[in-house]
């Protein structure tokens, strides 16, 4: 078990790496280089730009040298200092603005995915071993619909419905009369209200995908040998489904997980546009069309490098749970 | 053995027959292909079908909310849909389209409308449906804050966004044959390389991705580049499942007997990956690449959705939803959200009943 | 005779395909004595495994016990019809693993895989006894112990992908006989396994009935394995049992056609004499002959009567056989 995650963690090396030059080309993609763009927002802001901030600026960030010290400078700087920029729009450190964003769409995510797989799972079951009954259509109908529709559009639809019906907006995390406020048991409560609508959201398709996989690797375990085994030693139908195929259809269920996450925190960053949550999809959208890339940049770095951590912690589980992988 | 390097185009056949009897049974999937087979017709003729060039401004019926069609009047066949007459809402304070009944506008087939170039080559003036005189509102779906009308921009708007699928699916399955054919046909160093690549690549969440590299798009280019850009921004994430697809019928099929004996015959390398392996899975890649198309047309949509994907004067069913960012518009004017929200899931259901039934049909132990 | 610990009789297991009825197994007799080994010999698709699978009705669909009785008599002393009885009821499931066992050809996949075979055992225990987890346990390492897989302190944590072949059938005859069942069916269970092994599996079967004193239900192709293990043997051919004899008399004075031209098919040591196939293949099963399966193969077939007529089971002197040679 424990040389299993030395080597997972070791096979995550090269993907961080890649992934923080992917974020660093992605800071470096819009023409131009950046010192126009600074010169530019500090102009634009009004601020007097002398030549003494321009210099600072040019070796600080490594301009006129080549791209990969450019990049060794950016990196060494957050890894040594935990120094992600400046955001040229605001003129603020990017720390200073992203980490309560990245939270509030990690826990989103985090949530959405227990959510998932708090539903998907005993439906999915219910699908497989009723197959082709009535019920089990229904759910394959709903589940074809929920991945045929993105879920800005479902955003988009429930927001209507909820306008044109009750007549009332259903955006943000929290009443706008609790935004400003501190923590309450009132203003957990709004929350609480608030939350399940960018969960069903962002959930719908996951959802989907998961309850066909469910029923898809029970039905491949339903008529194996060993149920057959298992009934005949005399347990009754619902114990041996639980203890037996169910428990070996569950891990391949766990390991979605790895592409669950990243495509739930792509799911939430649309969606929060659109639900206008207070999480990174609105400030990630903003810095990318005002060319903030220092802010967009680190962003995409670091809501990459969760992923790949949720991703290896979901692998550990899962490892944790299969004495197959354990032993390898 | 001997059969089916003697008659190879036999044994295909037989396999291609078998294939289409498997899938002729499930009906979902037969339906989803004449579905999809409509709407490419109708992405091939839009110019012909829509009734007006999608951006062609009416600006006394902004907003107007979508006609009925009356097939008949006073009993004969006589296809009309009513005027407008504009009322102000007391409560509201705001203009609101109500019928004429009293203002009936015939709606005419084949009708000679505004001119247009089909397919950009052969000047025509002939249009499915149309109204005798220019400026008569024929608004089946309504009209956005310009004016335009809603049904001719979403059927142009079709073409855009499954082409998008196609020439992004082709992109990906080109490097996804490429690169999970090396790794499935060499395996070694080269497969555990390019599977790390496909893990990297997973492994990082597609939207911030894709943002980040479309915002980088300078909205100045023309809008030719503009799409095949995107295209390709979107298809070079989309490859990994193609790729891993074809590695795994790759490896599996590296042992099988008939391609032993290919190599033992002295056939190179590629002569057995065009002739002996992508035969044999050719069945599954088209099921797989089915299944490929409504992640391009979904990934199209969100990132137009968002501002950063396709942009206008091109009208995809992502650049007509982005009209609906705003609530307000949306609420009062529903049908600028669900006419290209209800094409979008009417293709991608369809593309996903298609595929599942391709995939079916593709695996003879199924 | 003793009084017989099970009897089938005229036992009907038909699946129901969407290209036709398969009748997989086509009135069957048989007649188990307590202590004693019965072993149904007959091809691949003979119904063999399907008869075996329908006395604890664990036949999957589309198969359905069709019609017959299969009369079991209990520790009791009282007698219960095992095919009237619900197939997912509490009745058959208090039978099932406690009073008649099963092992199972694969072993690999016989055993659920992410299970440790020491749970799957003691589970079983549990299930037919009101005892506590630890004493489970302990009859586990026991039974372990006692079909030879070493240090079974420890192995009781192995999971079946961690054990060979032979230790994985060895645990599931553990699993099996934990409850010390009266009856093992035994479906092939050495025909996935190398011949060292199997003939180590054989023996250990053999040891353990003797101890135990249970019937066995022994289910192969292989005559090889019937000649080491059976007291009496049921020949099947198409769904049917086509002659019941003693071991003995089935070796040295086999009546049916069908048993005779099997044990021509097989080589003996000293004998110089050409192996013979049997002519012709065996018919589909939605295509059965009209009267007697074999007819169509059978060198002795009486054209008009073989070819149109079923024949009954006529008594022989060991045993019976259904052929119309032997009316």
């Amino acid at each position: 078990m424990r040389d299993y995650i030395i080597r997972r963690i070791l096979y995550m090396i090269p993907t961080i790496i890649a992934i923080s030059v992917i974020a660093f080309t992605i800071i470096r993609l819009p023409p131009g280089d950046y010192l126009t763009t600074v010169i530019a927002e500090l102009s634009a802001s009004g601020a007097a730009v002398d030549s003494g901030t321009i210099a600072a600026l040019r070796d600080r960030y490594g301009l006129g040298d080549p791209s990969y010290i450019q990049y060794l400078k950016w990196i060494s700087r957050i890894v040594l200092h935990g120094d992600f920029g400046l955001s040229f729009e605001k003129n603020v450190p990017v720390n200073a603005l992203i980490w309560d964003r990245l939270g509030a769409t990690f826990g989103i995510s985090i949530l959405t995915l227990l959510f998932i797989w708090a539903f998907a799972f005993p439906i999915g079951i219910f699908s497989a071993v009723r197959k082709y009954s009535m019920g089990d259509y229904v759910v394959t109908f709903f589940g074809f619909l929920g991945l045929a529709t993105p879920n800005f559009l479902l955003a988009l639809v429930l927001m209507y419905v909820s306008v044109r019906y009750f007549g009332q907006s259903v955006g943000g995390l929290v009443s706008p009369e609790f935004i400003d406020t501190a923590w309450s048991w009132d203003k957990a409560i709004d929350l609480v209200a608030h939350i399940w609508l960018p969960i069903v959201v962002i959930g719908a398709s996951g959802m989907a995908a998961l309850i066909r996989i469910m029923r898809a690797n029970l039905l491949d375990e339903l008529y194996r040998p060993y149920v057959v085994t298992a009934r005949a030693k005399g347990m009754s139908e619902f114990s041996l489904l639980l203890r037996y195929p169910v428990r070996v259809a569950l891990n391949p269920f766990l390991s979605t997980v790895g592409w669950m996450l990243p495509t739930l925190v792509s799911g939430e960053i649309v969606v929060s546009v659109v639900l206008s949550l207070p999480t990174t999809g609105p400030m990630l959208l903003r810095a990318l069309l005002s060319q903030d890339m220092y802010l967009a940049g680190s962003i995409i770095l670091i809501a990459s490098l969760m992923t790949v951590l949720g991703t290896l912690l979901s692998d550990i589980l899962l490892a944790w749970v299969d004495p197959r992988i354990r032993y390898q | 053995m001997s059969a089916t390097i003697a008659e190879p185009r036999l044994v295909l056949a037989g396999q291609w027959t078998l294939f289409w009897w498997k899938f002729r049974r499930h009906r979902v999937a037969v339906a989803g292909l004449g579905v999809i087979l409509a709407l490419y017709l109708v992405a091939a003729f839009a110019e012909f079908l829509a009734p007006f060039p999608p951006d062609l401004p009416n600006t006394r019926y902004t907003y107007a909310p979508p006609q009925a069609l009356h097939l008949f009047m006073d009993g004969a066949f006589a296809p009309h849909v009513l005027g407008y007459k504009v009322q102000i809402d007391p409560v509201a304070m705001r203009r609101v389209f109500v019928e004429n009944p009293a203002e009936r506008i015939p709606v005419r087939f084949l009708a000679e409308g505004p001119a247009y170039d089909m397919w950009g080559l052969f000047p025509m003036r002939t249009h499915l449906i149309g109204v005798d005189r220019p400026g008569q509102p024929l608004f089946l779906l309504g009209a956005d804050r310009l004016g335009r009308d809603l049904l001719s921009r979403v059927l142009y708007a079709t073409r855009v966004s499954l082409s998008i699928g196609l020439v992004g699916v082709t992109i990906s399955l080109s490097l996804g044959v490429l690169l999970g054919g090396l790794s499935g046909y060499f395996g070694g160093a080269i497969d555990t390389i390019i599977q790390r690549l496909i893990e990297l690549v997973r492994s990082i969440p597609t939207i911030p991705l894709w943002m980040g590299m479309a915002a980088a798009v300078p909205t100045s280019w023309p809008p030719l580049r503009t799409y095949f850009i995107i295209t390709l921004i979107i298809s070079l994430i989309g490859w990994t499942s193609l790729a891993r697809e074809v590695r795994g019928k790759f490896l599996v099929l590296r042992h099988e007997d008939f391609i032993t004996a290919a190599r033992l015959d002295g056939l190179s390398d590629l002569a057995i990956i065009y002739q002996h392996m992508v035969p044999s899975f050719l069945s599954h890649i088209i099921a797989a690449v089915t299944l490929a198309i409504p992640g391009m047309i979904l990934a199209e949509t969100a990132l137009s959705f968002l501002g950063i994907g396709l942009q206008p004067p091109i009208v995809s069913w992502g650049v007509l939803l982005q009209e609906s960012q705003n609530i307000r518009a949306v609420a009062s004017a529903p049908w600028l959200l669900f006419a290209p929200g209800a094409a979008v899931v009417t293709a991608v259901l369809a593309l996903n009943f298609l595929g599942d039934g391709l995939r079916d049909a593709a695996d003879p132990y199924a | 005779m003793p009084d017989p610990l099970l009897r089938i009789e005229d036992l009907r297991t038909h699946f129901f395909t969407p290209e036709g009825v398969v009748k997989s197994v086509d009135g069957v007799d048989l007649t188990v004595t307590p202590g004693r080994t019965l072993a149904v010999l007959g091809e691949s698709g003979c119904g063999k495994s399907v008869t075996a699978r329908s006395i604890l009705k664990i036949v999957d669909r589309p198969g359905r016990l069709v019609s017959g009785r299969m009369l079991w008599t209990r520790p009791d002393g009282s007698i219960a019809d095992l095919a009237s009885l619900p197939p997912t009821g509490p009745a058959i499931r208090a039978i099932r693993g406690r009073e008649i066992a099963m092992i199972f050809q694969e072993p690999m996949t016989s055993l659920g895989p992410i299970t440790s075979i020491g749970d799957q055992i003691s589970e079983t225990i549990l299930l037919h006894h009101p005892i506590s987890k630890a004493e489970a346990k302990s009859r586990t390492i026991a039974m372990l112990r006692r079909v030879g897989i070493p240090d079974p302190e420890a192995r009781i944590a192995a999971y079946p992908f961690q054990l060979s072949g032979g230790m994985r059938q060895r645990a599931m005859i553990a699993l099996a006989l934990c409850c010390a069942p009266r009856l093992l069916i035994a479906d092939e269970p050495t025909t996935a396994l190398d011949v060292t092994t199997q003939a180590n599996i054989l023996d250990l079967m053999r040891a353990l009935q003797a101890e135990d004193g249970m019937a066995m239900l022994f289910i192969t192709h292989d005559l090889g394995v019937v000649a080491e293990i059976a007291d009496e043997v049921a020949v099947m051919y198409l769904g049917r049992v086509v002659e019941q004899a003693s071991v003995d008399a089935i070796f040295h004075a086999p009546r049916h056609p069908y048993t005779r031209a099997l044990l021509r098919s097989i080589p003996r040591p000293g004998s110089r004499a050409r192996l013979e196939a049997i002519r012709g293949s065996i018919p589909h099963p939605l295509a059965r002959p009209a009267g007697c399966a074999f007819a169509p193969r059978c060198d002795q077939a009486i054209p008009g009567l073989c070819d149109t007529t079923p024949p009954d089971a006529y008594p022989t002197e060991a045993g019976s056989v259904r052929c119309h040679l032997h009316a």
